[in-house]
């Protein structure tokens, strides 16, 4: 994460904190698959940046690692991509994945 | 006779109200096995102990394929021993009752054994996995140790099973629409249930252990854990009930585990 | 015979005040959720402006779970370090029959729902329709979802199905997804005493505040929003997809810059994060609307794009709920008739057209691209807020500069062409007046 000074009086949390504070009912299935051959010729990597969930992880060899469970199925990630087949996207199967609790 | 499948209703977070309730993986596991090991004609009957926000675990189920739905009103701080009486004594001609082993909060996995007393019924506690055949199931049971337990269970009997030994299945579209106006049984618990209160927090009691020997670090966690011992201090005795209950209480003391 | 009349897909507040007015006119209706329960899948800022549910449920102030009314409206611009407010005050509002309310909406859509429910609406939940079925005529007749013996017939479908709506897609009402016409929104549930945000927010009992921020997000085209719930406090970023994935800045990032500005850091000190949550909005308003209506399906809240985002305003619930409650009407209607065709549906669209719904995009619809603008977003906060503060600082001995110079002398240091200022003024002139 990029430092950025600031005066502030609350505690920096990391990332898995962050994310920990949100209620995900996993499912067996990933509603989410990422194709990893697609995005390795993919410079880009909007989704990167944009998920709000960090659940795209570069791996060195340049391709890219994506765990589904912690997903808010917001959409971002299939908008922002531009390699067609990249991502195959749907719902959980009902009553499973993100539960809001005070949103 | 019937086979019933225990529900207990659970508030994962303190803060949280019954849309965020529900029942455990285990009992949710319990509730298959009800439903696969039925035979023709048979009746399955979910039952849970709970305030009325319950009756949809209870309509789930129905969804699911129970034939009948029974809620019982009870302090939900009622005790292990007295949510089983009050199950018993809705539960009649029972030939298998299904539990979860442990329910999502702090529970102690002891409501299925007293079930069992209550009932007079056989009990195979603690199972990881199970195989239904016609005439008997057998299962198997996970002891300490890492060691197992293959039991055939033929009689009446009461079986709590884990977490991850069946997925419950989907209910079909129009069973769940169906369970929208199924009929929920409401049976009135006792009202003084509430044998002890305990409202701290759970806490293992603290066990002095003297400090592990060992030339390394991991030799020296070996020591403290048992990892590798398998058969560090285990025999197998066979006595009656009444000498297995004493014997178990005495082992327990010697190690430190009751006061 | 058909499983239902009218097959209500998503029960946020477009689906759920569709049900209720298509139950109320004597439909049988299901309305079939994915969440657990309805609610449970939505996120937004956090004000709701239910004025328009005095129509279907009287009184709805009496029980809807409101956290506090809102009493205070502000628009905040950002600089680096500078901030310009606008503030409105009135105590009226914290009255019945009152105008905004910070609600949550696992709370408030679960609620709507029971509204819907009692009006003899059928509810489904933990169900994902999946797709649309259609009779040999290529008319929807039905939807189908994801459980085992799934499908399910109906005279009609209304999609209320969000954002993301694959339903409209499916029926090919939107030509495109272009990324530019949405934005992501994450925010920060924030947890404090009541006390503490009372003194801070300068209200008391059930009194709320609504702060809309311009600027502040780190050079990504959006905005911020605060809000103020009994104890807790909502904050968070609106951005624009595209700026936000070329700008290389991750959202939990622009977050936290925003939160340490010295405007906003006093109000949030000491809060600790209860719940981190994200959804996108259809921001584009009328120029990415889809058609709305279609043989046997009409579309109604976000999934026709008719959340209203334009700078100042983040409306979409109660667009949801008034698309949603005509969509119903006009259902409820046509099944009668018998007749769910596209024409005999266009009674929907010109139902929109007549009132606040589609009038207030039309008239806003250049406002949202404006608002959105490089210009805007980049140049003016830092414009405006310079020239706010030579005109309030004291130089003395130096006499006080005319406005006009000021003005001019700011507008070249921001690099403002004149001549886009005025443009950029026409337009929100128009748009706004
Ligand atoms: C960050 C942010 C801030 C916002 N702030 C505000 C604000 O302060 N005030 C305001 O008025 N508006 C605000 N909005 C806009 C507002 O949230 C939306 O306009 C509004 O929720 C739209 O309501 P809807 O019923 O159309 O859609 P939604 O609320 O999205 O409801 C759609 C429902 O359909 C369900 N669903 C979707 N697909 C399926 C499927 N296939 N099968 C079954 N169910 C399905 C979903 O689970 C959901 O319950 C904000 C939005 C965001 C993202
Ligand atoms: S998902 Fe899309 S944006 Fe992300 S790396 Fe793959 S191709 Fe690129
Ligand atoms: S849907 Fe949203 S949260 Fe889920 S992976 Fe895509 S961008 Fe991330």
């Amino acid at each position: 994460m990029t430092s950025i000074a600031r005066d502030t009086s609350w505690p920096e949390i990391s990332f898995e904190e962050r994310i920990g504070t949100a209620e995900f009912r996993i499912h067996e299935r990933a509603h989410i698959v990422v194709d990893g051959d697609t995005c390795r010729g993919c410079s880009t990597r909007e989704c990167v940046v944009a998920c709000p969930a960090n659940l795209f992880v570069p791996t060195s060899d340049g391709g890219i690692l994506f765990n589904y469970e912690n997903c808010f199925e917001c959409g971002t990630c299939y908008m922002v991509c531009n390699k067609e087949g990249a991502i195959s996207w749907s719902y959980p199967e009902g009553g499973f994945g993100i539960v809001f609790h005070r949103t | 006779m019937t086979v019933v499948a225990c529900l207990k209703w659970v508030t994962p977070r303190a803060d949280d109200d019954d849309r965020f309730a529900g029942i455990s993986a285990a009992d949710q596991s319990a509730l298959e096995f009800a439903l696969q090991s039925a035979q023709p004609g048979e009746d399955v009957v979910a039952v849970c102990a709970g305030p009325v926000g319950a009756e949809r675990a209870l309509r789930d189920a129905v969804a699911c394929g129970v034939t009948r739905a029974v809620r019982i009103d009870l302090d939900p701080r009622a005790s292990s021993s007295a949510v089983a009486s009050a199950i018993a004594s809705v539960v009649t001609e029972a030939r298998l009752v299904w539990c979860g082993d442990y329910s999502l909060d702090r529970g102690t996995g002891s409501m299925p054994g007293f079930l069992a007393a209550r009932l007079g019924i056989g009990q195979a506690l603690g199972l990881i996995d199970v195989t239904i055949a016609h005439d008997a199931m057998t299962v198997v049971r996970r002891l300490d140790g890492a060691r197992r337990e293959i039991v055939r269970v033929s009689g009446p009997a009461v079986l709590s099973v884990e977490g991850s030994t069946a997925r419950l299945r989907r209910a079909s579209l129009r069973g769940v629409l169906a369970a929208d106006t199924a009929t929920i049984d409401v049976v009135t618990g006792p009202s003084s249930v509430v044998d002890t209160v305990d409202e701290k927090p759970f806490r293992p009691r603290a066990r002095a252990l003297a400090a592990p020997a060992g030339a390394s670090a991991l030799d020296r966690v070996r020591s403290l854990t048992d990892a590798g011992s398998v058969t560090a201090r285990s025999e197998t005795v066979v006595l009656d009930p009444p000498a297995a209950a004493a014997r178990i209480v005495s082992t327990l003391r010697e190690w430190g585990y009751l006061g | 015979m058909s499983d239902a009349d009218v097959i209500v897909v998503g029960a946020g507040p477009a689906g759920s005040c569709a049900a209720i007015a298509a139950a109320r006119a004597g439909r049988r209706v299901i309305l079939i959720e994915r969440g657990p329960f309805p609610g449970s899948k939505n996120m937004y800022g956090g004000v709701v402006y239910p004025r328009i549910l005095d129509e279907l449920v009287p009184r709805w102030w009496e029980t809807a779970p409101i956290q506090r009314w809102v009493v205070r409206r502000s628009t905040m611009v950002l600089s680096e370090t500078g901030a310009l407010t606008v503030d409105y005050r009135s105590n009226a509002w914290g009255e019945p029959p009152y105008n905004g309310a910070t609600a949550y909406r696992p709370d408030f859509d679960e609620w709507l729902s029971r509204q819907a429910v009692a009006a003899g609406a059928q509810l489904v939940t933990s169900t994902t329709v999946t797709g649309l079925l259609r009779d040999a005529s290529g008319r929807i007749n039905g939807v189908r979802t994801d459980r085992p013996d799934g499908d399910l017939s109906a005279s009609m479908v209304i999609a209320c199905d969000g954002v993301n709506s694959f339903l409209a897609k499916e029926a090919g009402l939107y030509t495109a997804t272009d990324p530019a016409n949405f934005t992501l929104g994450v925010k920060e549930t924030l947890a404090l005493p009541k006390h503490v945000i009372d003194e801070r927010f300068g209200v008391r009992d059930d009194q709320g505040v609504d702060i809309e921020i311009l600027g502040g997000t780190s050079g990504v085209n959006g905005g911020g929003f605060v809000y103020t719930n009994l104890d807790t406090i909502a904050l968070g970023a609106v951005l624009k997809l595209p700026k936000l994935a070329a700008q290389k800045k991750r959202p939990e990032e622009i977050i936290a810059t925003l939160k340490a500005h010295p405007a906003i850091a006093p109000l949030i000190e000491g809060a600790e994060v209860k719940e981190y949550s994200a959804h996108v909005i259809p921001e584009a308003g009328y120029s990415m609307m889809p058609t709305m209506v279609t043989d046997g399906m009409v579309v109604a809240g976000d999934a026709a794009a008719l959340c209203l985002a334009a700078g100042i305003w983040l409306e979409g619930v109660n667009f949801a709920m008034a698309s949603g409650m005509y969509a119903g009407e006009v259902a409820a209607a046509a099944v009668a008739r018998n007749d769910v065709s596209a024409k005999s549906l266009t009674a929907y669209t010109d139902k929109l057209n007549a009132t606040f719904v589609l009038r207030d995009h039309k008239k806003l619809r250049k406002v949202p691209g404006l608002v959105l603008s490089d210009r805007v977003q980049q140049k003016y906060p830092a414009f405006v807020t310079s020239v706010v503060e030579r005109v309030f600082r004291v130089d003395n001995p130096q006499p006080k500069p005319g406005l006009r110079r000021i003005v001019r002398e700011e507008r070249k240091r921001a690099g403002i062409k004149l001549s886009q200022l005025i443009r950029d003024g026409w337009t929100g002139l128009r748009g706004f007046g």
